[in-house]
């Protein structure tokens, strides 16, 4: 029948010009895709909250989820802030409110002992994040979640070089990479990469971790914590769907 | 097939505190929400500051200038009418709210239906209108426009000095120092017979999900704070 034939090279123009408006409108969305950094310190219980947020949102908003390891000691230093932990009633509190913000996000978050989180050591993390964030970024955020595991979740170290190696290696870096990845934790650009994304942080404002700076119509917002996701949704022109604790890695 | 029983949730408060005028009004909305029955708990936060051993937020500089920031952003999707005070180091750690904190314990004490109004009239005063929340006259002002009549609202400003008033403002604070409170506002949710402590106006969406109950966001359609 001649319809058929007809139908179908119809059809097929129809198809041809959906999928060029499909590609220009998934360029278009490329190009509009809002910029959100997330600068973030493993010795922060919160930052891990974020970080597991805005992981999951990646794929349902349209941004360009950007990964800042820093230092929250240095923050602290330049403010005049203080971890809220070393008060004893907000540390109490943050004991609770992890283990219930832990099943709410399906994020294995506990809270440590203050003296596992306040070794001077642990900037040797930062310091490893930094060098992969430089040399291999593909790792970075394997890495960060397993710095997070063991140090926010199992109460184990991470500031020792044999717990970095272990880490790395429970991370996925190739075993042939790590020596050369955690000697690099002493050269001077990755310490001065660390201060340099330290004092971004610092010039939008931050005073503490999580720092969440999302791009906005050219115009950077800063927002503090991990619990303003509906704020940043509304900021974003996006939609806060909740915890999407099917979408939790654990 | 009887109504199952009304969850208890306590709001600890004092109207010092600008975070504290969010989550009132978004807890208010939610009264008609929520099965639940909220108990609004007037207390001292300078008593629970020295309690906890803390510090209020806004003495960390870059802290002050990000609040400000914070509380315009979320005050305007909440839709709750809001202005920081032109003075606000004056009106936070020099005025502070001693006077307010035992009017609307002798409120709570004597005619509890005007709590609420009296609650979000030293609200609005203090954090949209940029006016005085400690004299005589401003308490008397804010119980007018609360519906309190005028005889009983003399009546009551007057008893602000006693020892049974100051003695249950100590109380609450207390009770509230005793759920491991911190700051304002502190709620707490009985829930399967456990207290369970919310520092704050950020953790009412967790609070949700722990009561069985559903979250609609901060509710601007049920604003009661008109501008």
């Amino acid at each position: 029948m001649g319809f058929i034939p007809v139908f179908m090279m119809y059809a097929a123009g129809w198809r041809r010009s959906i999928l060029k408006f499909s590609r220009s409108s998934k360029m278009a969305a490329l190009r509009s895709r809002k910029v959100v950094e997330l600068f973030y310190d493993v010795i922060s219980p919160y930052s891990w909250v974020a970080f597991e947020v805005l992981c999951r949102y990646r794929s349902r908003w349209n941004i360009d989820l950007q990964l800042r390891p820093f230092f929250i000691g240095g923050v602290f230093k330049e403010t005049g802030n203080k971890p809220p932990g070393l008060l004893a009633a907000k540390y109490a509190y943050a004991q609770h409110d992890l283990r219930r913000l832990a099943d709410f996000y399906k994020i294995p978050v506990k809270m440590p002992p203050m003296e596992r989180l306040m070794r001077r050591e642990n900037v040797n993390s930062n310091r490893l994040l930094t060098a992969v964030n430089l040399d291999c970024p593909q790792h970075l955020e394997n890495l960060s979640r397993e710095l997070w595991m063991r140090v926010m979740s199992r109460d184990q170290d991470i500031s020792d070089p044999a717990s970095l190696e272990t880490a790395a290696a429970a991370a996925g870096i190739p075993s042939g990479t790590t020596p050369q990845l955690l000697g690099r934790i002493r050269d001077d650009d990755v310490k001065a990469a660390l201060k340099d994304t330290t004092n971004q942080a610092l010039a939008y404002g931050a005073f503490g971790a999580p720092t969440i700076v999302a791009h906005v119509e050219g115009t950077p917002v800063m927002i503090w914590g991990s619990d303003r996701f509906p704020l940043l949704a509304h900021m974003l022109g996006e939609r806060w769907e909740g915890p999407l604790r099917e979408m939790a890695k654990y | 097939m009887a109504a199952p029983a009304r969850k208890s949730v306590e709001f600890f408060y004092d109207v010092l505190s600008p975070y504290t005028w969010l989550a009132f009004e978004v807890m208010c909305r939610y009264q008609q929400k929520w099965n639940i029955d909220l108990k609004l708990r007037p207390f001292f936060l300078s008593g629970i500051m020295q309690g906890a051993d803390n510090r209020p937020p806004g003495m960390v500089p870059a802290k002050a200038t990000y609040m400000g920031q914070d509380l315009r952003r979320l005050t305007d999707m909440y839709q709750v009418p809001f202005n920081m005070p032109s003075n606000p180091a004056e009106v936070m750690f020099i005025k502070g709210s001693i006077n307010a904190g035992r009017f609307l314990t002798a409120v709570d004490m004597n005619c509890d239906q005007y709590l609420e109004e009296l609650t979000r009239q030293l609200f609005l005063r203090i954090y949209y209108r940029d006016e005085d929340i400690t004299e005589p006259a401003s308490l008397m002002a804010a119980a007018t426009k609360a519906g309190i009549p005028e005889d009983l609202a003399k009546q009551l400003l007057s008893t602000i000095k006693d020892q049974a008033v100051k003695d249950q403002l100590r109380q609450t604070t207390q009770a509230a120092l005793d759920h491991g409170a911190f700051g304002s506002p502190t709620i707490v949710a009985h829930i399967d017979g456990k207290p369970q402590m919310f520092f704050g106006s950020d953790r009412l969406e967790l609070m949700a999900h722990m009561l069985g109950e559903k979250w609609y966001g901060p509710l601007p359609e049920l604003a009661k704070a008109k501008m």
